[in-house]
């Protein structure tokens, strides 16, 4: 019996220099490996890569579909020149997945196909640094291509047809298709594993926020483990209250001002804060107070949830920057909303009174930082905040016969609602491979105009290049890919091959994300090019490795 | 001009009128005010007050458009909605959350008989919407920043494409999926509130002529499902447009009628150009073009019955 290797951890490479032609003949020795490996999941029949599992050799290997997750779980590769292209594309794909949510494999297969097709044209003397200005040049001939094609998504059912293009999971995708006819592009939806072996959606009015009541005194309907507040006023506070007599000036003003029922948010209270506002319960008449802590993880999250609450409510914030605190508390400082409610992990607001055209403008705000904002963290958290101020909220709960099934669906659901969101927002384009096979036409003229050899270089590989995510998929479901070509130049419509219906189809019945398949081909071009122009490869003794997936 | 309903309550008022549709036959019709629901079955010449749940403000009323298969009414009140299957004899309570909702206008789908869907518009609480005749009600607020809805109207191909608008205080919203959803327009922010919404079909093409009633800046249009907007009629129009109707004309051609504050303006080009037709001493609430007629609700007075032209 053969002794089992241990998992290599880290790796000593000899120090060293690799000039042309091997620099970029190993780069696409790396590309082609990973793209190798990715290629399969691309198209709505795709197959799967089974993956050793990182943390343990021995366990049974992890099954993929998607081709983001395959790429963010390959650290290296063999070879050293290898790792190098291997690593370009990996940060591609990785980029493409965790931004678009889809799309990863299309890039994949788009990188190859550019890069190797450059990597011929300068075996015979071209230009570097000239056929990626081409190559640039020809992108943008493309992305207006796409964008003659691009068609705005609307309804459930065409949504939900977007969707299935995505996961290929049909109820799965009608789901999702009603759910984003709703909440639109920004709408909070929570995706979430349930106990049931089936997919159900459940939508929550008003605003909500993950942080609860301070005490379960302050519980009124004790079946539903929840107090309901109707016409409350609302004070919020940043900062954290430990003296009970600090509350008393914001009990007298509420009640100077007939307020019946108060709904307090401040950044802590003490338990003698909370015990002078339980007190106030059972002695002032006609008046009910509840507290709950500010919600957010991080003061940013905090800062972020007092700005929306004052916009939704009306209410100016007692802030601890300012040097505030509830003894300087006025009537402005009260915001109103038709309904409040509180449970000992949540709050929410329905109604909220502020000015509405306030509120519109806090949203139109938050909505261009998401579009300026190139974080992916940074993003998910202004979404987040749009959602809320929405008025409402979606959850999708995700069941199934075994803890790994509803895990993969769930991970699958998370993706499909990330490019779902891109489509809401930016259009939907053929799909299947068919809106790149149709955009060439808007190359066609600068191939035939292009006097230049880089430039009539750059335009013929981009051209073969957008063929072939369509080939992949044709191939992937069996079929031989010129043959199929040549049935839809044949057909001479606009059209493509359904390999689902293994059909002819119209452009609007196979639908993709456009923003996905922008950024797909934009990023694959940069990609490219940027490895194109690469001429020597450097090696440290050491490279650094990755510890984890990652 | 003839009050056919006489309020006894100086203080009392009509707060939306609405009829059958085959009221050139049956006559029936319905005048909601703040004394309660009353209905004529003569064409407005004598009214009956009907014995709802208790004499409530009922502040909007709406008649099933199938109503001479199904007899529904639906009438709003505060904090529940009505219906009645048998032209307002007897009535059961759809019950909303409190604090009760102010209801301020109520609409049926064109094709009710076999969606059964129900808009409700509040004044603080947004849209609720039924789709299983009224028994129940769900609030449709997403992406509706203002909650003050003043008014809904549902799109002339609302089979198709399930449009409505709503009006309100600060602005004006469209919703593409049966009001799920509702995002806001182009409206003029400073045009705010829009207080009555008329949607006319565009002759032969698909689009949807919008004209909205604003209370100080007179009549708006689009053309363009609420993106950009004109103003109307400006020299005739000065105060709040507090209603419009659209009715259609014996060659299918339609007539707009907005209800002013000296009374009523008419217009047989979708909003073009507009003529008084009627100038009412008192302050009108609602209106009711019909076919031979105008139903006219006049504060503190009553219902007047008036000649059409």
């Amino acid at each position: 019996m053969s002794e089992e290797k241990p998992f290599p951890t880290q790796k000593t490479y000899q120090p060293g220099i690799v000039f042309q032609p091997e620099a970029h003949r190993h780069i696409g020795a790396g590309i082609n490996k990973l793209v190798a490996a990715i290629r399969p999941t691309l198209g709505p029949t795709p197959r799967t890569v089974a993956m050793t599992r990182l943390d343990d050799v021995r366990k049974t290997p992890e099954v993929l579909d998607s081709g983001g997750i395959i790429a963010r779980k390959v650290i290296e590769m063999g070879r050293r020149d290898e790792d190098m292209g291997a690593m370009l594309a990996r940060a591609l794909i990785c980029a493409q997945h965790e931004r678009m949510g889809d799309g990863s494999a299309t890039a994949a297969v788009l990188l190859q196909a550019i890069y190797s097709g450059g990597v011929h044209y300068l075996a015979s003397g071209g230009n570097a640094m000239r056929l990626r200005h081409y190559l640039e040049r020809a992108l943008v001939a493309a992305l207006d291509g796409l964008d003659e094609l691009t068609e705005p998504v609307a309804g459930k059912d065409e949504l939900a047809k977007v969707a299935e293009s995505i996961c290929h999971d049909r109820p799965l995708s009608k789901l999702l298709g009603e759910i984003f006819d709703i909440i639109g592009a920004f709408g909070q939806l929570d995706v979430r594993k349930d106990h049931s072996r089936i997919l159900r959606r459940e939508y929550i009015e008003g605003m909500f926020w993950n942080s609860g009541l301070v005490s379960r005194d302050m519980i009124t309907n004790q079946k539903e483990l929840q107090t309901v507040y109707e016409e409350p006023a609302i004070v919020i506070a940043d900062f954290q209250i430990t003296d009970p007599r600090q509350i008393m000036p914001m009990l007298e003003l509420a009640v100077d001002h007939k307020v019946e029922k108060l709904l307090l948010i401040a950044g802590e209270l003490s338990g003698d804060a909370i015990a002078g506002l339980t007190m106030a319960n059972g002695k002032l008449k006609n008046f009910e107070v509840m507290a709950v802590t500010g919600p957010g993880m991080n003061p940013d999250d905090r800062q972020d949830a007092i700005e929306d609450l004052a916009v939704v409510t009306g209410g100016l914030p007692l802030l601890k920057v300012t040097g505030q605190n509830l003894r300087d508390i006025r009537w402005e400082n009260f915001g109103r909303a038709r309904r409040a409610w509180a449970s000992p992990h949540n709050f929410g607001i329905i109604g909220g009174k502020g000015d509405p055209r306030h509120l519109r403008r806090h949203v139109s705000n938050l909505q261009t930082q998401y579009e300026r904002t190139d974080d992916a963290e940074n993003r998910g958290r202004i979404r987040a905040r749009i959602g809320k101020l929405m008025g409402g909220s979606a959850t999708l709960w995700i069941g199934g016969l075994s803890e790994s099934e509803i895990e993969a669906r769930k991970e699958l659901a998370e993706a499909t609602a990330d490019a779902m969101r891109a489509a809401v927002r930016d259009g939907v384009l053929p799909g299947g491979g068919m809106s790149y096979l149709n955009c060439r036409r808007r190359l066609r003229p600068h191939l035939n105009d292009a006097a230049d050899p880089d430039e009539r270089a750059a335009y013929r590989i981009l051209y073969e290049a957008l063929a072939e995510p369509a080939r992949t998929i044709y191939e992937n479901a069996g079929y031989e890919p010129g043959e199929v070509l040549g049935w839809i130049a044949q057909a001479g419509n606009r059209g493509g091959f359904d390999v689902i219906r293994e059909n002819l189809a119209e452009c609007g019945s196979l639908l993709d994300a456009a923003a996905v398949q922008k950024m797909a081909l934009k990023n694959a071009v940069m990609t490219a090019g940027m490895a194109l122009t690469i001429d020597v490869l450097v090696h440290h003794r050491t490279p650094e490795i990755a510890r984890s997936p990652g | 001009m003839s009050v056919t309903l006489d309020l006894a309550n100086a203080d009392d008022a009509t707060y939306a009128l609405a009829a059958s549709p085959d009221f050139a036959r049956d006559g029936i019709c319905f005048a909601a005010c703040g004394s309660g629901l009353y209905r004529s079955r003569d064409g407005g010449e004598s009214w009956r007050k009907l014995r709802t749940s208790s004499e409530l403000v009922t502040t909007a009323v709406a008649v099933s458009p199938a109503f001479a298969q199904d007899r529904s009414v639906f009438a709003a009140v505060k904090g529940g909605i009505l219906r009645s299957g048998d032209a307002g004899e007897t009535w059961f309570t759809a019950a909303f959350p409190a604090p009760p909702p102010v209801f301020s206008s109520l609409l049926g789908s064109p094709d009710f008989e076999r969606d059964g869907f129900l808009l409700a518009a509040t004044i603080e609480d947004g849209v609720f919407s039924s789709t299983d005749r009224g028994a129940r009600w769900q609030p449709w607020n997403f992406g509706l920043f203002d909650l003050n809805v003043l008014c809904i109207a549902l799109s002339p191909a609302w089979i198709d494409n399930e449009t409505v608008y709503a009006g309100t205080e600060t602005g004006f919203y469209r919703s593409a999926n049966g009001g799920r959803a509702w995002r806001h327009t182009g409206f003029p922010a400073e045009c705010a509130p829009a207080l009555c919404i008329a949607c006319i079909k565009d002759g032969d093409s698909r689009a949807t002529r919008l004209i909205v009633g604003t209370e100080q800046h007179g009549l708006l249009a689009s053309c363009d499902n609420g993106e950009t907007w004109e103003r109307l009629a400006t020299d005739s129009i000065t105060g709040a447009v507090n209603q419009l109707h659209v009715s259609s004309r014996g060659d299918g051609s339609l007539t707009v009628f907005a209800l002013v504050e000296e009374g009523i303006l008419r217009s047989d080009d979708a909003g073009v150009t507009w003529t008084e037709t009627l100038r009412v001493p008192g302050m009108p609430t609602a209106m009711l073009p019909l076919a031979d007629r105008i139903l006219l609700g006049v504060d503190g007075r009553g219902v007047a019955l008036l000649p059409s032209r």
